[in-house]
C-alpha cells in the first residue's frame, strides 16, 4: 500500500519542496500577532513563517493559546499584527471539537455537499470521489447515508479529517487530529500527511500534545505559551530544558531514541 | 356545503410551503421561540398601519424587518442571552399592540382572517410567498452550513450576511402569513411543519421538502375545513399541525439509530 511506503519515508524529514520550485516559498508570514479575548491578552508578540510543503507543529500547555492561534490564522478572530497568507490560498480545517446534535437531519453525504457548493443537483464527479476519501480514513461506505449526528466520536473525527481534505486544499490545519481516535488511525493520519506533502505539496499546520509525533513528523515546531517561547526544528528546539520551561517541572518527557514518553497528562480542554 | 374558496386555498398553499421551508432553518437554529416572539412584533405595526389607513401588511413588514436586524445584531454579540432579551422586547410589543389596536380589529389581528383581496394584492401575496420559497431552497446550502458550524462556514466563504438574509425571508413569510393565521399563531405555522419533518427525515433535502409539503398541506386542509364549517382558519391550521406532529412521534424511535 502506498501509505506504507510513505510511512517508511517519514525519516526523510529534510524533504524540501525544492523539487517543485527552486526556492522554498513562504505560504504564511506572521508578524507581531496578538489576540485579545474578552479584554484579556491571550496571545502577544508572535512572529513566524511557514514554508510550502512542510509540517509545522504547535505545542504548549493547556490554556496556552494554541487553538486561539489557529483560529486567528484562519481569520476567525479579530487580532493585532499582520497575518499574510499567499493570496487566494485554499484551506482545510479540522477543529478540536466538533459536535452535532443527534437530531440534526443531515446525512454524511450532504455534509460533504456543503463543501461542493451544490446541494440540490450534486456534482456527480464529487459524489463518486467520496468512497475513496472515506476508505482512506478507514470509514465504511455505509456512513454516507447515515445522519451525521449518529456517528461515534472516533468516526466523526476521521470524517472531519476526510471532510477537510476532500477539496484538496493547499493548506491543512489540524487542531489535535488524533485526540479521539485509536493508535492505528493516528499512524494513518500521519502517513497521509506525508503523502499529501509529497504528492500535492500540501502545507500542514497542527496542534499536537504528542511530542513523539512532533519529533517524528514536524519540520518546524512553535512552542506557545501566550507568546512564542521557542521555534525551529524539533531536534534543536525540544530540549529537556526547553520542555521544562514550557510545560513546568512535571509533565512531558521525551526520549528521542526509545520513542516513548512518560508522565503524559490527558490532552484536556483547550480554550 | 359552500364551494371552496380557490383564491384562499392558493394563498394557503404557497404561504404554508414558504413557512415550512424557512421554518426548517429557524427550528435548526434553535430560534423557535425567537420566531414566535418576532411574529408578535407585528401587532404594533398593524396598529400604526390602521391609524394611517394603509394596508396592515406594510406596517407589519416594516417592524418585522427592523426586528430581524435587531436579532441579527444581537446574535453577533454572543455574550448576551439573546432569547431572553428578544422575548422581553417582543412580548412588550405584543402588549403595546393590544393596547393600541382598535377592539374591532384585535381578534382579526391576533388570529387571522381572510380579507377580500384585489387581484393585484392576490398576485403580490402569491408572488412574494413563492419567491420566499424559492430563495429558501436556493440558499439552503449557505443557510445550513452556518447552522452546522459557524467557523467552518466562515472558512468556506459563507459570511454572516446569509444569516441576515435568512431572517429577512423569515420576516417576509411571517408578514404574509399573518393574514392567514394571525400574529399569535404565525410562529407556530413556521415551526410545526419543520418539527414534524424532523421526526421523519434522516437528511436535509428530505427534511426541507417534507416541511414545505406539510406546511402547504396543513394550511390547505385548515382553510378548507374552516370554510366548510365557517370557523376561523388560523386555529384550525395550527391544531391540524399539532395533530400530525403527534402522529409523527412514533417514527422518531425508528428513524434514529443510537449513537
Amino acid at each position: 500500500m502506498a501509505a506504507q511506503e510513505v510511512f517508511a519515508s517519514q525519516l526523510d524529514r529534510d524533504f524540501l519542496p525544492g523539487e517543485r520550485s527552486a526556492m522554498p516559498s513562504k505560504v504564511l508570514e506572521v508578524e507581531n500577532l496578538g489576540v485579545i479575548l474578552e479584554g484579556e491578552q491571550v496571545l502577544s508578540d508572535i512572529s513566524f513563517s511557514i514554508e510550502a510543503a512542510s509540517i509545522t507543529a504547535i505545542v504548549g500547555p493547556n490554556g496556552s493559546g494554541k487553538t486561539t492561534l489557529l483560529r486567528a490564522l484562519l481569520g476567525l478572530l479579530p487580532c493585532q499584527g499582520r497575518i499574510s497568507w499567499t493570496p487566494g490560498i485554499s484551506m482545510g480545517y479540522v477543529p478540536q471539537r466538533f459536535a452535532v446534535p443527534p437530531s440534526l437531519p443531515l446525512t454524511v453525504t450532504e455534509f460533504f455537499l456543503l463543501k461542493s457548493g451544490r446541494l440540490w443537483r450534486p456534482d456527480l464527479a464529487f459524489i463518486k470521489h467520496l468512497p475513496h476519501e472515506l476508505e482512506l480514513m478507514g470509514l465504511p461506505l455505509s456512513v454516507l447515508d447515515r445522519p451525521l449526528g449518529s456517528l461515534s466520536s472516533g468516526q466523526l473525527q476521521r470524517l472531519m479529517v476526510s471532510w477537510a481534505m476532500v477539496t484538496h486544499p493547499a493548506v491543512l490545519i489540524f487542531d489535535e487530529p488524533t485526540a479521539a481516535v485509536d493508535v492505528g488511525f493516528s499512524d494513518t493520519i500521519y502517513q497521509i500527511m506525508h503523502r499529501l506533502i509529497h504528492e500535492r505539496g500540501t502545507t500542514i499546520l497542527l496542534v499536537s500534545h504528542d511530542l513523539n509525533v512532533v519529533w517524528t513528523h514536524a519540520s518546524q515546531v512553535l512552542c506557545i505559551n501566550r507568546s512564542l517561547v521557542c521555534q525551529g526544528p524539533p531536534q534543536e528546539v525540544l530540549t529537556p530544558e526547553a520542555l521544562r520551561q514550557l510545560f513546568g517541572e512535571v509533565g512531558w518527557y521525551h526520549h528521542p531514541h526509545g520513542h516513548h514518553h512518560l508522565g503524559e497528562g490527558s490532552p484536556g480542554e483547550e480554550r | 356545503m359552500a364551494s371552496l374558496p380557490i383564491a384562499q386555498l392558493c394563498i394557503a398553499a404557497v404561504i404554508g410551503a414558504a413557512s415550512g421551508a424557512i421554518g426548517s432553518f429557524i427550528l435548526l437554529r434553535k430560534m423557535a421561540l425567537v420566531g414566535d416572539a418576532v411574529s408578535h412584533v407585528a401587532l404594533p405595526g398593524i396598529a400604526v398601519a390602521l391609524a394611517y389607513r394603509v394596508d396592515p401588511f406594510w406596517g407589519v413588514i416594516t417592524v418585522l424587518l427592523a426586528a430581524a436586524a435587531i436579532i441579527w445584531w444581537l446574535e453577533a454579540r454572543s455574550r448576551l442571552p439573546v432569547d431572553a432579551l428578544v422575548g422581553l422586547l417582543f412580548t412588550a410589543s405584543l402588549a403595546i399592540g393590544i393596547l393600541t389596536i382598535p377592539d374591532t380589529e384585535i381578534l382579526e389581528s391576533l388570529f387571522g382572517a381572510f380579507p377580500a383581496l384585489s387581484p393585484l394584492a392576490f398576485g403580490a401575496t402569491v408572488g412574494a410567498a413563492s419567491l420566499s420559497l424559492l430563495l429558501t431552497f436556493w440558499l439552503a446550502r449557505p443557510f445550513l452550513f452556518a447552522i452546522v458550524s459557524e467557523d467552518l462556514a466562515r472558512i468556506g466563504k459563507v459570511g454572516r450576511g446569509y444569516e441576515l438574509l435568512l431572517l429577512v425571508i423569515f420576516s417576509v413569510v411571517v408578514a404574509l402569513g399573518i393574514k392567514l393565521v394571525g400574529t399569535l399563531l404565525m410562529g407556530a405555522l413556521t415551526i410545526i411543519p419543520a418539527a414534524i419533518a424532523r421526526n421523519l427525515s434522516a437528511g436535509m433535502r428530505q427534511y426541507m421538502i417534507t416541511a414545505a409539503v406539510l406546511g402547504a398541506t396543513i394550511s390547505i386542509a385548515g382553510v378548507a375545513a374552516a370554510s366548510i364549517w365557517s370557523i376561523r382558519p388560523g386555529p384550525v391550521v395550527i391544531l391540524l399541525g399539532v395533530g400530525v406532529f403527534a402522529l409523527s412521534l412514533p417514527a422518531v424511535g425508528l428513524k434514529r439509530p443510537a449513537g
